[in-house]
Protein backbone atom coordinates (compact mmCIF):
# COMPACT_ATOMS: atom_id res chain seq x y z
CA UNK A 1 0.00 0.00 0.00
CA UNK A 2 1.35 3.67 -0.66
CA UNK A 3 1.68 6.00 1.44
CA UNK A 4 -0.98 8.78 2.06
CA UNK A 5 -0.02 11.79 -0.56
CA UNK A 6 0.63 15.39 0.77
CA UNK A 7 -2.92 16.85 0.40
CA UNK A 8 -4.94 18.46 2.29
CA UNK A 9 -6.90 15.91 4.77
CA UNK A 10 -9.47 18.31 6.83
CA UNK A 11 -12.45 16.17 7.14
CA UNK A 12 -15.86 16.68 9.09
CA UNK A 13 -16.06 13.93 12.30
CA UNK A 14 -18.71 11.99 11.31
CA UNK A 15 -17.19 11.15 7.61
CA UNK A 16 -13.81 10.69 8.89
CA UNK A 17 -16.01 8.10 11.39
CA UNK A 18 -17.57 6.55 8.66
CA UNK A 19 -14.45 4.97 7.23
CA UNK A 20 -13.70 2.47 9.98
CA UNK A 21 -16.40 -0.25 9.11
CA UNK A 22 -18.18 -3.01 11.09
CA UNK A 23 -16.33 -5.60 12.34
CA UNK A 24 -13.20 -3.23 11.25
CA UNK A 25 -9.68 -3.76 14.24
CA UNK A 26 -9.71 -0.56 15.84
CA UNK A 27 -6.37 0.67 17.45
CA UNK A 28 -6.62 3.04 19.83
CA UNK A 29 -4.06 5.76 20.60
CA UNK A 30 -3.38 7.18 23.96
CA UNK A 31 -3.50 5.00 27.21
CA UNK A 32 -4.98 4.84 30.59
CA UNK A 33 -5.85 8.61 31.16
CA UNK A 34 -3.68 10.41 28.78
CA UNK A 35 -4.56 11.26 24.72
CA UNK A 36 -7.27 8.75 23.98
CA UNK A 37 -9.13 9.47 20.85
CA UNK A 38 -12.55 10.49 22.85
CA UNK A 39 -14.24 12.55 20.02
CA UNK A 40 -13.78 9.42 17.54
CA UNK A 41 -14.88 6.70 20.08
CA UNK A 42 -18.26 8.87 20.88
CA UNK A 43 -18.72 9.42 17.06
CA UNK A 44 -18.28 5.64 17.12
CA UNK A 45 -21.11 5.07 19.54
CA UNK A 46 -23.70 8.16 17.40
CA UNK A 47 -23.30 6.02 14.41
CA UNK A 48 -23.72 2.76 15.86
CA UNK A 49 -20.86 1.02 14.83
CA UNK A 50 -20.71 -2.65 15.77
CA UNK A 51 -18.48 -6.03 15.62
CA UNK A 52 -15.36 -3.82 16.27
CA UNK A 53 -11.97 -5.86 17.54
CA UNK A 54 -10.66 -3.23 19.88
CA UNK A 55 -6.52 -3.29 20.35
CA UNK A 56 -4.03 -1.01 22.26
CA UNK A 57 -2.25 -1.11 25.42
CA UNK A 58 -3.67 0.05 28.61
CA UNK A 59 -6.91 1.61 28.74
CA UNK A 60 -10.23 3.16 30.38
CA UNK A 61 -12.84 4.65 29.07
CA UNK A 62 -12.87 4.45 25.35
CA UNK A 63 -12.78 0.88 25.68
CA UNK A 64 -15.42 0.80 28.18
CA UNK A 65 -17.79 3.37 26.44
CA UNK A 66 -17.67 1.41 23.72
CA UNK A 67 -18.32 -2.23 25.17
CA UNK A 68 -21.74 -0.58 27.52
CA UNK A 69 -23.00 0.76 23.81
CA UNK A 70 -22.89 -3.00 22.16
CA UNK A 71 -19.79 -2.04 19.82
CA UNK A 72 -17.27 -4.55 20.35
CA UNK A 73 -16.75 -8.39 19.71
CA UNK A 74 -13.21 -8.79 20.72
CA UNK A 75 -10.97 -6.66 23.54
CA UNK A 76 -7.03 -7.39 22.90
CA UNK A 77 -5.77 -4.94 25.41
CA UNK A 78 -3.05 -5.25 28.35
CA UNK A 79 -5.45 -3.45 30.85
CA UNK A 80 -8.86 -1.68 30.78
CA UNK A 81 -9.94 0.00 33.80
CA UNK A 82 -9.45 3.03 35.99
CA UNK A 83 -6.15 2.44 38.06
CA UNK A 84 -6.81 2.83 41.95
CA UNK A 85 -8.20 6.14 41.04
CA UNK A 86 -11.55 4.79 40.02
CA UNK A 87 -11.13 0.78 39.91
CA UNK A 88 -12.70 -1.81 37.49
CA UNK A 89 -13.98 -0.32 34.00
CA UNK A 90 -18.04 -0.92 34.59
CA UNK A 91 -19.18 -2.23 30.97
CA UNK A 92 -15.62 -4.04 30.73
CA UNK A 93 -15.89 -6.09 33.49
CA UNK A 94 -20.09 -7.16 33.19
CA UNK A 95 -19.75 -7.68 29.39
CA UNK A 96 -16.57 -10.01 30.44
CA UNK A 97 -18.29 -11.64 32.96
CA UNK A 98 -21.19 -12.23 31.07
CA UNK A 99 -19.59 -13.86 27.83
CA UNK A 100 -21.18 -11.19 25.65
CA UNK A 101 -17.38 -10.02 24.46
CA UNK A 102 -14.44 -11.71 23.89
CA UNK A 103 -11.38 -11.13 26.30
CA UNK A 104 -8.38 -11.78 24.72
CA UNK A 105 -6.11 -9.94 26.78
CA UNK A 106 -2.71 -9.28 25.68
CA UNK A 107 0.64 -7.86 26.77
CA UNK A 108 2.51 -4.50 26.18
CA UNK A 109 5.51 -6.04 24.62
CA UNK A 110 3.89 -8.43 22.86
CA UNK A 111 1.53 -6.20 21.34
CA UNK A 112 4.85 -4.32 20.61
CA UNK A 113 6.32 -6.94 18.64
CA UNK A 114 3.39 -7.82 16.66
CA UNK A 115 2.72 -4.14 15.52
CA UNK A 116 6.66 -3.93 14.40
CA UNK A 117 6.10 -7.19 12.60
CA UNK A 118 3.77 -5.32 10.57
CA UNK A 119 5.73 -2.47 10.48
CA UNK A 120 8.67 -4.20 9.59
CA UNK A 121 6.07 -6.50 6.48
CA UNK A 122 7.18 -10.16 8.41
CA UNK A 123 4.53 -12.66 9.45
CA UNK A 124 6.00 -12.52 13.01
CA UNK A 125 7.61 -11.71 15.35
CA UNK A 126 9.34 -13.72 18.44
CA UNK A 127 9.12 -12.59 22.12
CA UNK A 128 9.92 -14.08 25.56
CA UNK A 129 8.23 -14.26 28.66
CA UNK A 130 4.62 -15.17 27.78
CA UNK A 131 5.17 -19.03 28.38
CA UNK A 132 3.70 -20.12 31.86
CA UNK A 133 1.22 -17.02 31.57
CA UNK A 134 -1.83 -17.62 31.28
CA UNK A 135 -2.39 -15.32 28.92
CA UNK A 136 -0.93 -17.41 25.88
CA UNK A 137 -3.86 -19.64 26.16
CA UNK A 138 -6.07 -16.50 25.57
CA UNK A 139 -4.05 -16.91 21.88
CA UNK A 140 -4.24 -20.20 20.44
CA UNK A 141 -2.55 -17.97 17.04
CA UNK A 142 0.90 -18.08 19.62
CA UNK A 143 3.67 -20.35 18.34
CA UNK A 144 6.08 -22.15 20.19
CA UNK A 145 9.67 -22.08 17.71
CA UNK A 146 13.02 -23.16 18.18
CA UNK A 147 15.41 -20.63 17.91
CA UNK A 148 17.78 -21.97 14.58
CA UNK A 149 21.27 -20.17 16.13
CA UNK A 150 20.64 -20.78 20.01
CA UNK A 151 18.15 -23.22 20.50
CA UNK A 152 16.44 -21.45 23.21
CA UNK A 153 12.56 -22.04 22.92
CA UNK A 154 10.70 -18.70 22.32
CA UNK A 155 7.05 -17.87 21.20
CA UNK A 156 6.04 -16.34 17.58
CA UNK A 157 3.55 -13.79 17.94
CA UNK A 158 1.46 -12.92 14.68
CA UNK A 159 1.85 -9.41 12.60
CA UNK A 160 -0.85 -7.03 13.95
CA UNK A 161 -2.16 -5.07 11.36
CA UNK A 162 -5.00 -3.26 12.35
CA UNK A 163 -7.89 -1.73 10.01
CA UNK A 164 -7.79 2.00 11.29
CA UNK A 165 -5.73 3.26 13.98
CA UNK A 166 -7.57 6.21 16.24
CA UNK A 167 -5.34 8.69 17.06
CA UNK A 168 -5.59 12.10 18.59
CA UNK A 169 -2.87 14.95 19.13
CA UNK A 170 -2.93 18.09 20.38
CA UNK A 171 -1.91 20.12 17.24
CA UNK A 172 -1.62 18.76 13.74
CA UNK A 173 -1.52 20.30 10.03
CA UNK A 174 -4.32 20.31 7.31
CA UNK A 175 -1.51 17.48 5.34
CA UNK A 176 -2.15 15.08 8.94
CA UNK A 177 1.45 16.09 10.08
CA UNK A 178 0.74 15.64 14.12
CA UNK A 179 2.72 16.47 16.47
CA UNK A 180 2.48 14.75 20.66
CA UNK A 181 3.44 15.17 23.96
CA UNK A 182 5.08 12.42 25.61
CA UNK A 183 4.19 9.42 26.26
CA UNK A 184 3.30 8.60 22.63
CA UNK A 185 2.31 5.21 23.86
CA UNK A 186 1.81 3.17 20.67
CA UNK A 187 0.50 5.28 18.68
CA UNK A 188 3.77 5.88 16.33
CA UNK A 189 3.74 2.20 16.42
CA UNK A 190 0.00 2.10 15.44
CA UNK A 191 0.73 4.70 12.50
CA UNK A 192 2.88 2.37 10.23
CA UNK A 193 1.54 -0.75 11.45
CA UNK A 194 -2.21 -0.21 10.67
CA UNK A 195 -4.07 0.36 7.41
CA UNK A 196 -5.47 3.69 7.61
CA UNK A 197 -4.54 6.43 10.12
CA UNK A 198 -8.17 8.77 11.14
CA UNK A 199 -6.65 11.64 13.44
CA UNK A 200 -8.61 14.02 15.47
CA UNK A 201 -6.68 17.72 16.97
CA UNK A 202 -7.30 19.81 19.62
CA UNK A 203 -6.19 22.89 16.97
CA UNK A 204 -4.95 22.92 13.51
CA UNK A 205 -2.18 24.92 13.37
CA UNK A 206 0.14 25.61 9.87
CA UNK A 207 2.61 23.56 8.89
CA UNK A 208 5.16 25.82 10.30
CA UNK A 209 3.96 25.69 13.69
CA UNK A 210 3.87 22.20 13.49
CA UNK A 211 7.33 21.21 12.21
CA UNK A 212 8.19 23.80 14.40
CA UNK A 213 6.98 22.00 17.68
CA UNK A 214 7.97 18.63 16.01
CA UNK A 215 6.41 15.92 13.87
CA UNK A 216 5.69 12.82 15.67
CA UNK A 217 3.76 10.82 13.31
CA UNK A 218 4.19 12.49 9.44
CA UNK A 219 1.40 13.35 7.60
CA UNK A 220 2.24 10.63 5.23
CA UNK A 221 1.24 7.73 7.12
CA UNK A 222 -2.25 9.98 8.06
CA UNK A 223 -5.58 9.74 6.00
CA UNK A 224 -7.74 12.33 7.68
CA UNK A 225 -7.50 15.07 10.17
CA UNK A 226 -11.05 16.74 12.12
CA UNK A 227 -10.19 19.57 14.55
CA UNK A 228 -11.72 19.02 17.74
CA UNK A 229 -11.49 20.98 20.49
CA UNK A 230 -10.99 18.89 23.85
CA UNK A 231 -11.17 15.94 21.72
CA UNK A 232 -9.27 13.83 24.24
CA UNK A 233 -11.51 14.69 27.38
CA UNK A 234 -11.99 13.43 29.93
CA UNK A 235 -8.46 12.16 29.14
CA UNK A 236 -5.76 14.33 29.43
CA UNK A 237 -4.24 15.93 26.23
CA UNK A 238 -1.43 18.12 27.62
CA UNK A 239 0.13 20.64 27.30
CA UNK A 240 -3.50 21.86 26.97
CA UNK A 241 -5.30 20.38 29.82
CA UNK A 242 -5.17 17.54 32.48
CA UNK A 243 -8.05 14.81 33.04
CA UNK A 244 -10.94 15.37 34.34
CA UNK A 245 -11.21 13.35 37.48
CA UNK A 246 -14.84 14.80 38.40
CA UNK A 247 -16.48 14.09 34.36
CA UNK A 248 -14.43 10.70 34.57
CA UNK A 249 -16.11 9.94 38.12
CA UNK A 250 -19.43 10.65 36.49
CA UNK A 251 -18.96 8.12 33.65
CA UNK A 252 -17.57 5.22 35.78
CA UNK A 253 -21.07 6.29 38.40
CA UNK A 254 -22.86 5.89 35.38
CA UNK A 255 -21.79 2.95 33.79
CA UNK A 256 -21.78 0.86 37.39
CA UNK A 257 -25.41 1.95 38.49
CA UNK A 258 -26.56 0.41 35.18
CA UNK A 259 -28.14 0.70 31.73
CA UNK A 260 -30.53 3.33 32.69
CA UNK A 261 -27.83 5.80 34.06
CA UNK A 262 -25.43 5.02 31.42
CA UNK A 263 -28.61 6.40 28.84
CA UNK A 264 -28.80 9.22 30.65
CA UNK A 265 -25.46 9.87 30.23
CA UNK A 266 -24.97 8.74 26.67
CA UNK A 267 -28.24 11.38 26.21
CA UNK A 268 -26.74 13.92 28.00
CA UNK A 269 -22.98 14.23 26.35
CA UNK A 270 -22.82 11.90 23.51
CA UNK A 271 -25.81 11.58 21.49
CA UNK A 272 -25.66 14.92 19.81
CA UNK A 273 -22.42 16.71 18.45
CA UNK A 274 -19.36 17.76 19.94
CA UNK A 275 -20.07 20.85 19.80
CA UNK A 276 -22.96 19.78 22.02
CA UNK A 277 -20.64 17.85 24.54
CA UNK A 278 -18.54 20.55 25.16
CA UNK A 279 -21.82 22.95 26.33
CA UNK A 280 -22.62 19.93 28.40
CA UNK A 281 -19.33 19.98 30.20
CA UNK A 282 -19.11 23.45 30.66
CA UNK A 283 -16.91 25.99 29.49
CA UNK A 284 -15.86 26.39 33.00
CA UNK A 285 -14.69 22.78 33.74
CA UNK A 286 -13.36 22.53 31.04
CA UNK A 287 -11.16 25.86 31.26
CA UNK A 288 -10.01 24.86 34.83
CA UNK A 289 -8.54 21.76 33.19
CA UNK A 290 -6.11 23.70 31.56
CA UNK A 291 -5.32 25.70 34.71
CA UNK A 292 -2.55 22.72 35.57
CA UNK A 293 0.51 24.93 34.09
CA UNK A 294 -0.34 27.95 36.36
CA UNK A 295 1.23 26.49 39.87
CA UNK A 296 1.76 23.15 41.58
CA UNK A 297 -1.37 24.44 43.79
CA UNK A 298 -3.68 24.40 40.93
CA UNK A 299 -2.39 21.68 39.54
CA UNK A 300 -2.85 19.97 42.59
CA UNK A 301 -6.30 21.17 42.53
CA UNK A 302 -7.48 19.14 39.74
CA UNK A 303 -7.05 15.82 41.28
CA UNK A 304 -8.67 16.98 44.67
CA UNK B 1 7.49 10.77 66.53
CA UNK B 2 4.12 8.44 65.00
CA UNK B 3 3.71 7.01 61.57
CA UNK B 4 0.96 5.09 60.48
CA UNK B 5 0.84 1.67 58.23
CA UNK B 6 0.23 3.35 54.94
CA UNK B 7 3.40 5.58 55.22
CA UNK B 8 5.96 2.40 56.64
CA UNK B 9 4.25 -0.03 53.81
CA UNK B 10 5.66 2.31 51.43
CA UNK B 11 8.97 2.65 53.12
CA UNK B 12 9.47 -1.21 52.89
CA UNK B 13 9.01 -1.19 49.33
CA UNK B 14 11.51 1.17 48.56
CA UNK B 15 14.21 -0.66 51.02
CA UNK B 16 14.05 -3.81 48.69
CA UNK B 17 15.98 -1.20 46.17
CA UNK B 18 19.46 -1.89 45.40
CA UNK B 19 21.49 1.68 45.42
CA UNK B 20 22.26 1.45 41.99
CA UNK B 21 19.14 -0.58 40.15
CA UNK B 22 16.88 0.34 36.80
CA UNK B 23 13.46 0.40 38.89
CA UNK B 24 10.19 0.51 36.83
CA UNK B 25 6.72 0.09 38.79
CA UNK B 26 3.71 -0.98 36.38
CA UNK B 27 0.36 1.48 36.42
CA UNK B 28 -2.30 1.55 39.11
CA UNK B 29 0.55 0.80 41.91
CA UNK B 30 0.78 4.70 43.82
CA UNK B 31 2.66 2.60 46.96
CA UNK B 32 5.13 1.26 44.29
CA UNK B 33 5.27 4.62 42.74
CA UNK B 34 5.71 6.76 46.15
CA UNK B 35 8.19 4.43 47.26
CA UNK B 36 10.82 4.44 44.23
CA UNK B 37 10.80 8.16 45.19
CA UNK B 38 11.55 7.46 48.61
CA UNK B 39 14.40 5.37 47.71
CA UNK B 40 16.22 7.46 44.99
CA UNK B 41 15.85 10.75 47.50
CA UNK B 42 17.56 8.61 50.66
CA UNK B 43 19.83 5.34 50.36
CA UNK B 44 19.83 5.21 46.32
CA UNK B 45 20.08 9.03 45.05
CA UNK B 46 22.21 7.19 41.87
CA UNK B 47 19.44 4.87 40.95
CA UNK B 48 17.58 4.70 37.68
CA UNK B 49 14.03 5.14 38.40
CA UNK B 50 11.67 4.66 35.16
CA UNK B 51 8.46 6.80 36.26
CA UNK B 52 5.55 4.32 35.06
CA UNK B 53 3.32 5.13 32.09
CA UNK B 54 5.42 8.22 31.75
CA UNK B 55 8.78 6.42 31.53
CA UNK B 56 9.96 9.23 32.42
CA UNK B 57 13.73 8.74 34.12
CA UNK B 58 14.74 10.39 36.95
CA UNK B 59 11.58 12.81 37.46
CA UNK B 60 10.87 15.14 40.46
CA UNK B 61 7.33 15.17 40.94
CA UNK B 62 5.67 18.00 42.66
CA UNK B 63 3.16 15.69 43.74
CA UNK B 64 1.93 11.75 42.89
CA UNK B 65 -1.61 12.28 40.91
CA UNK B 66 -3.89 9.24 41.47
CA UNK B 67 -3.23 8.34 37.46
CA UNK B 68 0.16 7.17 36.75
CA UNK B 69 0.12 8.82 33.03
CA UNK B 70 -0.07 12.32 34.32
CA UNK B 71 2.15 15.17 33.05
CA UNK B 72 3.29 15.92 36.71
CA UNK B 73 5.17 12.70 36.30
CA UNK B 74 7.63 13.81 34.02
CA UNK B 75 7.99 16.93 35.49
CA UNK B 76 11.84 17.52 36.30
CA UNK B 77 12.99 14.95 34.31
CA UNK B 78 15.73 15.40 31.32
CA UNK B 79 14.35 12.41 29.31
CA UNK B 80 11.42 10.07 28.93
CA UNK B 81 12.01 7.18 27.34
CA UNK B 82 9.74 5.87 24.62
CA UNK B 83 7.35 3.11 25.12
CA UNK B 84 9.54 0.70 22.95
CA UNK B 85 12.49 1.85 24.83
CA UNK B 86 11.37 1.05 28.12
CA UNK B 87 10.09 -2.73 27.07
CA UNK B 88 13.20 -2.81 24.77
CA UNK B 89 15.56 -2.40 27.51
CA UNK B 90 12.98 -4.60 29.96
CA UNK B 91 13.34 -7.37 27.64
CA UNK B 92 16.80 -7.63 26.91
CA UNK B 93 17.62 -7.67 30.47
CA UNK B 94 18.72 -3.89 31.49
CA UNK B 95 16.29 -3.37 33.97
CA UNK B 96 16.73 -4.79 37.41
CA UNK B 97 13.81 -4.53 39.45
CA UNK B 98 9.82 -4.34 38.98
CA UNK B 99 7.28 -3.75 41.25
CA UNK B 100 4.12 -6.04 40.64
CA UNK B 101 1.07 -7.14 42.37
CA UNK B 102 -2.11 -9.00 41.81
CA UNK B 103 -5.49 -9.55 43.07
CA UNK B 104 -4.69 -13.19 44.17
CA UNK B 105 -0.84 -13.96 44.70
CA UNK B 106 0.70 -17.66 45.13
CA UNK B 107 3.91 -19.05 47.46
CA UNK B 108 5.45 -19.16 44.21
CA UNK B 109 4.85 -15.22 43.99
CA UNK B 110 2.45 -15.79 40.31
CA UNK B 111 0.12 -13.10 40.30
CA UNK B 112 -3.13 -13.40 39.22
CA UNK B 113 -4.73 -9.63 37.57
CA UNK B 114 -7.15 -10.98 34.96
CA UNK B 115 -9.72 -12.72 36.42
CA UNK B 116 -10.89 -14.46 39.64
CA UNK B 117 -13.17 -17.12 38.61
CA UNK B 118 -12.62 -19.35 35.50
CA UNK B 119 -11.39 -17.10 32.77
CA UNK B 120 -13.48 -17.84 30.45
CA UNK B 121 -16.61 -16.81 32.36
CA UNK B 122 -14.69 -15.18 35.64
CA UNK B 123 -16.43 -14.55 39.07
CA UNK B 124 -15.05 -11.05 38.57
CA UNK B 125 -12.96 -9.69 35.56
CA UNK B 126 -9.71 -7.62 36.65
CA UNK B 127 -8.13 -4.62 34.47
CA UNK B 128 -5.33 -7.14 33.00
CA UNK B 129 -1.66 -7.51 33.58
CA UNK B 130 -0.30 -4.27 31.21
CA UNK B 131 2.81 -5.20 30.41
CA UNK B 132 3.69 -7.80 33.11
CA UNK B 133 3.35 -11.29 31.00
CA UNK B 134 6.87 -10.00 28.82
CA UNK B 135 8.44 -8.38 32.11
CA UNK B 136 7.91 -11.01 34.66
CA UNK B 137 10.29 -13.26 32.41
CA UNK B 138 13.14 -10.95 31.79
CA UNK B 139 13.60 -8.31 34.75
CA UNK B 140 16.25 -9.33 37.03
CA UNK B 141 13.88 -8.89 40.35
CA UNK B 142 10.31 -8.19 41.25
CA UNK B 143 8.94 -7.20 44.51
CA UNK B 144 5.68 -8.29 44.36
CA UNK B 145 3.13 -6.33 47.09
CA UNK B 146 -0.33 -6.39 48.65
CA UNK B 147 -2.70 -4.35 50.88
CA UNK B 148 -5.52 -6.94 51.02
CA UNK B 149 -3.28 -9.96 52.91
CA UNK B 150 -5.93 -10.16 56.06
CA UNK B 151 -8.47 -10.68 53.55
CA UNK B 152 -7.74 -14.34 53.42
CA UNK B 153 -8.55 -13.81 49.43
CA UNK B 154 -5.36 -12.64 48.47
CA UNK B 155 -2.87 -15.00 49.08
CA UNK B 156 -3.89 -17.83 47.76
CA UNK B 157 -2.90 -21.54 47.12
CA UNK B 158 -3.19 -21.36 43.56
CA UNK B 159 -4.05 -18.62 41.16
CA UNK B 160 -7.46 -18.74 39.28
CA UNK B 161 -4.98 -17.46 36.48
CA UNK B 162 -1.74 -16.56 36.28
CA UNK B 163 -0.95 -13.29 34.55
CA UNK B 164 2.96 -12.83 35.35
CA UNK B 165 4.59 -15.94 36.34
CA UNK B 166 6.56 -15.88 39.45
CA UNK B 167 9.55 -19.13 40.51
CA UNK B 168 7.09 -21.47 39.21
CA UNK B 169 3.92 -22.20 37.04
CA UNK B 170 2.22 -25.65 36.31
CA UNK B 171 4.36 -25.70 32.77
CA UNK B 172 7.75 -25.65 34.80
CA UNK B 173 10.21 -23.95 36.87
CA UNK B 174 11.80 -20.16 35.40
CA UNK B 175 14.57 -21.91 33.83
CA UNK B 176 12.61 -24.44 32.15
CA UNK B 177 10.49 -21.76 30.52
CA UNK B 178 13.67 -19.77 29.60
CA UNK B 179 13.09 -16.47 31.57
CA UNK B 180 16.60 -14.55 32.15
CA UNK B 181 15.18 -12.27 34.96
CA UNK B 182 15.21 -13.84 38.53
CA UNK B 183 11.45 -13.44 39.57
CA UNK B 184 10.41 -12.80 42.76
CA UNK B 185 12.59 -11.57 45.70
CA UNK B 186 10.60 -9.92 48.31
CA UNK B 187 6.49 -10.53 48.86
CA UNK B 188 5.43 -7.45 51.00
CA UNK B 189 2.32 -7.39 52.92
CA UNK B 190 0.33 -5.51 55.18
CA UNK B 191 0.65 -7.83 57.87
CA UNK B 192 4.74 -8.84 56.84
CA UNK B 193 7.60 -9.42 54.95
CA UNK B 194 8.28 -12.01 52.32
CA UNK B 195 11.44 -13.60 50.78
CA UNK B 196 11.69 -16.39 48.28
CA UNK B 197 14.55 -18.82 49.33
CA UNK B 198 13.79 -21.38 47.56
CA UNK B 199 11.23 -20.17 44.87
CA UNK B 200 9.00 -20.30 47.90
CA UNK B 201 7.73 -17.20 49.96
CA UNK B 202 8.81 -17.48 53.23
CA UNK B 203 7.93 -15.21 56.32
CA UNK B 204 11.10 -13.25 57.44
CA UNK B 205 9.49 -9.48 59.12
CA UNK B 206 5.84 -9.30 61.15
CA UNK B 207 4.55 -5.78 61.76
CA UNK B 208 4.75 -5.89 65.62
CA UNK B 209 0.67 -5.54 65.67
CA UNK B 210 0.03 -8.62 64.17
CA UNK B 211 1.84 -12.16 64.71
CA UNK B 212 2.32 -15.42 63.08
CA UNK B 213 -1.03 -16.96 63.63
CA UNK B 214 -3.13 -14.03 62.37
CA UNK B 215 -0.70 -14.30 59.01
CA UNK B 216 -1.08 -18.14 59.01
CA UNK B 217 -4.86 -17.81 59.07
CA UNK B 218 -4.87 -14.95 56.07
CA UNK B 219 -2.78 -16.87 54.01
CA UNK B 220 -3.66 -19.59 51.71
CA UNK B 221 -0.57 -21.19 50.71
CA UNK B 222 1.39 -23.13 53.66
CA UNK B 223 3.15 -21.07 55.88
CA UNK B 224 6.87 -20.73 56.05
CA UNK B 225 8.66 -19.03 58.68
CA UNK B 226 11.87 -17.96 58.90
CA UNK B 227 14.11 -19.42 62.06
CA UNK B 228 15.39 -15.92 62.76
CA UNK B 229 11.77 -14.14 62.58
CA UNK B 230 11.83 -10.55 63.07
CA UNK B 231 9.96 -7.41 63.79
CA UNK B 232 9.86 -5.41 60.57
CA UNK B 233 12.37 -2.28 60.94
CA UNK B 234 10.66 1.31 61.57
CA UNK B 235 11.00 3.92 58.99
CA UNK B 236 13.42 6.61 59.59
CA UNK B 237 12.40 10.31 59.67
CA UNK B 238 13.83 11.18 56.41
CA UNK B 239 11.97 8.43 54.74
CA UNK B 240 8.71 9.43 56.50
CA UNK B 241 9.54 12.92 55.66
CA UNK B 242 9.56 11.86 51.65
CA UNK B 243 6.53 10.16 52.04
CA UNK B 244 4.66 12.69 53.12
CA UNK B 245 5.54 15.60 51.09
CA UNK B 246 5.78 13.84 47.94
CA UNK B 247 2.20 11.95 48.09
CA UNK B 248 0.78 15.36 49.62
CA UNK B 249 -2.67 14.26 47.98
CA UNK B 250 -2.28 10.88 49.66
CA UNK B 251 -2.85 8.56 46.77
CA UNK B 252 -1.25 5.74 48.46
CA UNK B 253 -3.67 5.04 50.68
CA UNK B 254 -6.46 4.13 48.16
CA UNK B 255 -4.69 0.78 48.30
CA UNK B 256 -6.11 0.55 51.64
CA UNK B 257 -8.89 -0.96 53.55
CA UNK B 258 -9.90 1.59 56.49
CA UNK B 259 -8.88 -0.22 59.03
CA UNK B 260 -5.21 -0.73 57.67
CA UNK B 261 -5.36 3.49 57.31
CA UNK B 262 -6.33 3.59 60.73
CA UNK B 263 -3.17 1.42 62.42
CA UNK B 264 -0.73 3.99 63.99
CA UNK B 265 3.00 3.43 64.97
CA UNK B 266 5.33 5.07 66.84
CA UNK B 267 9.23 5.41 67.19
CA UNK B 268 9.94 4.34 70.67
CA UNK B 269 7.31 1.63 71.35
CA UNK B 270 9.31 -1.07 72.11
CA UNK B 271 10.82 -0.72 68.32
CA UNK B 272 14.00 -0.09 67.47
CA UNK B 273 14.41 3.42 66.29
CA UNK B 274 16.34 3.93 62.94
CA UNK B 275 16.21 7.31 62.63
Amino acid sequence: MSLQPYRDKRTALADAVSLVPDGAMVALGGGLSARLPMALVRELVRQRRRGLHLVGSAHSIDVDMLVAVGAVRRCEESYVGFEQDLGLAPAYRRAAEAGAIEVAESCCATILAQLRASEMGLPFLPVRGVRGSGIAALHPEYAEITCPFTGETLVAVPALRPDVALLHAPSGDRYGNLHLDQPYVLDERFASASGMVIATVDEISSPEEVAAAGVTIPGHLVATVTEVPFGAHPSSCYPRYAYDHAHLREYVSAAQAGPDDLDKYLATYVHGTEEGYREAVGAAQLGALSTWSQSTAAWKEIFA
Amino acid sequence: MSFTLDEWFVVLLARTIRPTETVFHGFGSPCAQVAMHVARRTHAPEMVLVEGAMYAINPDPPFIPPTSNDASLKRGAGYSMRFEEFFDAAVRGDVDRMFLSGGQIDGSGNTNVTAIGPPGRPKVKLGGGGGGCNLAATIGHLTVWTTRHRSGRTLVNACDFITDMGHRTPLGTRAELGYTGGGPQWLITELGVFDFPAGHARLVQVFPDTGVEEIRAATGFPLEVAGDLRAVTPPSAAELAVVRSLDSLGVRKSEFSPRELSRVFSHGSGQDCAC
